[in-house]
């Protein structure tokens, strides 16, 4: 069989298995590696597989995944979440929809040291949504803000999505979180701006909650939220100053919000055991889907698609911006159906070399662009996994209420993805300084 | 069928366990290497490669209760719409191969850890013997294919989806 017939078969087979419901990580790992077999040989791929599976999982570039996942999970569990809210709700509670602009933020601070759309969108859900209904906001409104406010995580790092990016297409895991700072925080900010647009033109849909004092807003720096901004900010610099690398970043990480938390007597063994049980699971999920990714990628590579889809960009005789715009159609469109982490890992073999080698974008850019993309997936029906999250938190809220609510943010993520195609800078300025 | 299912959820939970000790030991080795590399300037040597192969062991040990507790990401939402007992049908259909898959994988990880110890493969800067790590992921493997048969036999048998 040709090659690439067998490979767009093997495709095709990926995407019936997981709509039978086998999950993603197996349907890469078994498709790639029956594929494999049949353009190589059986006995080959079992070499190939094993080999594969126990070298995907000891890279030691990968077990910066668990540390910080388990920084975020002692975050969570330590109860981070309630008192960034409560810091964000005293600086623009009072402003019209100020309680969910002070949600963007705290998604914004709690998901960069969560890692997790949707822990974030559950935490943040179960703190401000009461406090939303209690002002008499919009329910449309409120959930949808932290449905959208969820995904921002993934931009701004440290991000899962960044750094299974960053071993797929071979970048700077360091790069990809400079370079996700700007656009997620101008995200953020174009979150925040739907929301005023949209509550000054109807006042009833967020109502102003009451003004805080300054010494009010300094208090609620305390009770170690200070302290544990101070550590994000010194493992993250320490990777971005090239002290350690991103692994020993997380580490340190969990040293300090374990420090902090000990010391702020919020620690107990309990935490420690459902942060470690959570993140083993979180991790093993994960690194399975990337060492099946990794099985899938060889099926993808022997199959000659990623050469035959260059070939056919390189031939459509387009310009650059319309053959990119035409993948990040499809990306939007397949991130509706499946979730980010698989669908980058399954997608990049075939695009990266497209868009980099073809047309000659940045594969730092490249990775912002996608990420934030598929982020619009999590918000998207019928998947949409932050919109079913909220929904778990507000029962009372049908589906289609929170979808309508979407449509603002969805808009605000068009114009970040406008202007950051217009402006590549705004990606590649921050990582070209560690050059 | 019960003391299959107890032993099989039992196992993968006590494996779970012992990775969540794992990770917490990595963890400590990072930290400790970086204080010792920074106060004393004095690194462990191998800190990298142990951190690699730890990392594995906690991958491999905490796959299986992933799949029992179906943390594994899945696509429910077409299957969704038709009758239990089409649901419960496809997913005896894709639960079998899938099974199969885990254990030629867990064999072959088997295999593969032999070779090295036969070969007596070491790590490069330690010098260390690392094969049974290997046979820490296949373990993993064994279970994570024995928690997929447990899956299909339920729906065969008529048990919860």
């Amino acid at each position: 069989m040709d090659p690439t017939t067998a490979g767009l078969i093997g495709i095709a087979v990926f995407f019936l298995l997981i709509a039978m419901e086998m999950p993603i990580a197996y349907a890469m790992g078994l498709v790639g590696f029956v594929g494999f077999s049949i353009l190589n040989d059986p006995a080959a791929a079992f070499a190939v597989v094993s080999k594969d599976l126990f070298s995907t999982f000891s890279n030691y570039s990968l077990s910066v995944i668990p540390m910080f996942i388990w920084m975020g999970f002692l975050a969570f569990y330590a109860g981070i979440g309630t008192r960034l809210y409560n810091f964000a709700y005293k600086m623009v509670g009072h402003l019209p929809g100020g309680l969910a602009i002070a949600t963007q933020a705290t998604c914004a601070l709690f998901g960069a040291v969560c890692g997790s759309n949707t822990a974030t969108a559950a935490t943040i859900g179960a703190i401000a949504l009461p406090e939303m209904r209690r002002y008499e906001y919009n329910s449309s409104l409120s959930t949808a803000s932290v449905a959208a406010g969820g995904a921002l995580g993934v931009l701004i790092p440290p991000s899962v999505i960044f750094i299974v990016y960053g071993i797929s297409a071979e970048q700077s895991i360091g790069k990809l979180f400079l370079a996700g700072i700007v656009p997620g925080f101008l995200l953020m900010f174009l979150y925040m701006l739907a929301i005023y647009i949209v509550t000054s033109r109807n006042p009833k849909l967020g109502p102003a909650g009451p003004r805080a004092t300054w010494s009010e807003r300094f208090k609620a720096l305390g009770g170690g939220l200070f302290e544990i901004i101070v550590i994000f900010a010194i493992s993250l610099g320490g990777l971005f100053a090239g002290w350690f690398t991103p692994t020993e970043a997380g580490a340190v990480g969990v040293a300090g919000v374990v420090l902090v938390t000990l010391v702020q007597k919020k620690l107990n063994m309990d935490i420690i055991r459902k942060s470690l049980s959570d993140t083993t699971r979180t991790t093993a999920m994960i690194m399975l889907l990337v060492a099946s990714a990794v099985i899938f990628g060889r099926f993808i590579a022997i199959s000659r698609i990623p050469f035959a889809m260059a070939e056919w960009a390189a031939s459509l005789q387009l310009p650059a911006f319309v053959v990119i715009a035409i993948i990040l159609l499809i990306y939007l469109v397949l991130g509706c159906f499946i979730d980010a982490l698989a669908l980058i890992l399954l997608t990049i073999p075939i695009f990266l070399p497209v868009a980099v080698s073809v047309l000659g974008y940045d594969p730092i850019w490249f990775g912002v662009i996608i990420v934030m993309v598929v982020a619009m997936g999590v918000i998207t029906p019928p998947v949409g996994m932050n919109v079913y999250i909220v929904k778990g938190v507000a029962d009372n809220v049908p589906l289609e209420t929170i979808f309508k609510g979407i449509w603002p943010f969805l808009f605000a993520i068009i114009a970040c993805l406008a202007l950051l195609i217009a402006f590549p800078q705004l990606a590649t300025f921050l990582p070209s300084l560690l050059n | 069928m019960q003391i299959f299912e107890t032993l099989v959820v039992k196992i993968s939970r006590g494996l779970d366990f012992l990775a969540g000790l794992i990770l917490a030991a990595t963890a400590l080795l990072v930290v400790t290497n970086i204080l010792g590399r920074t106060l004393i300037n004095h690194s462990i040597l191998g800190t990298y490669e142990m951190v690699g192969f730890l990392t594995a062991a906690v991958v491999g040990l905490a796959m299986a209760r992933c799949a029992v507790e179906k943390g594994h990401i899945t696509v429910t939402f077409i299957l969704e719409r038709f009758s239990p007992i089409v649901q419960r049908v496809v997913e005896i259909i894709v639960g079998i191969p899938a099974f199969f898959f885990f254990l030629f994988a867990s064999y072959h990880l088997f295999l593969y850890g032999r070779l090295m110890a036969i070969s007596g493969e070491v790590a490069p800067t330690t010098q260390l013997i690392f094969y049974p790590f290997v046979y820490l992921v296949a373990i993993g493997f064994v279970v994570l294919a024995l928690t997929v048969l447990l899956q299909v036999i339920k729906l065969i048998i008529g048990g919860e989806r």
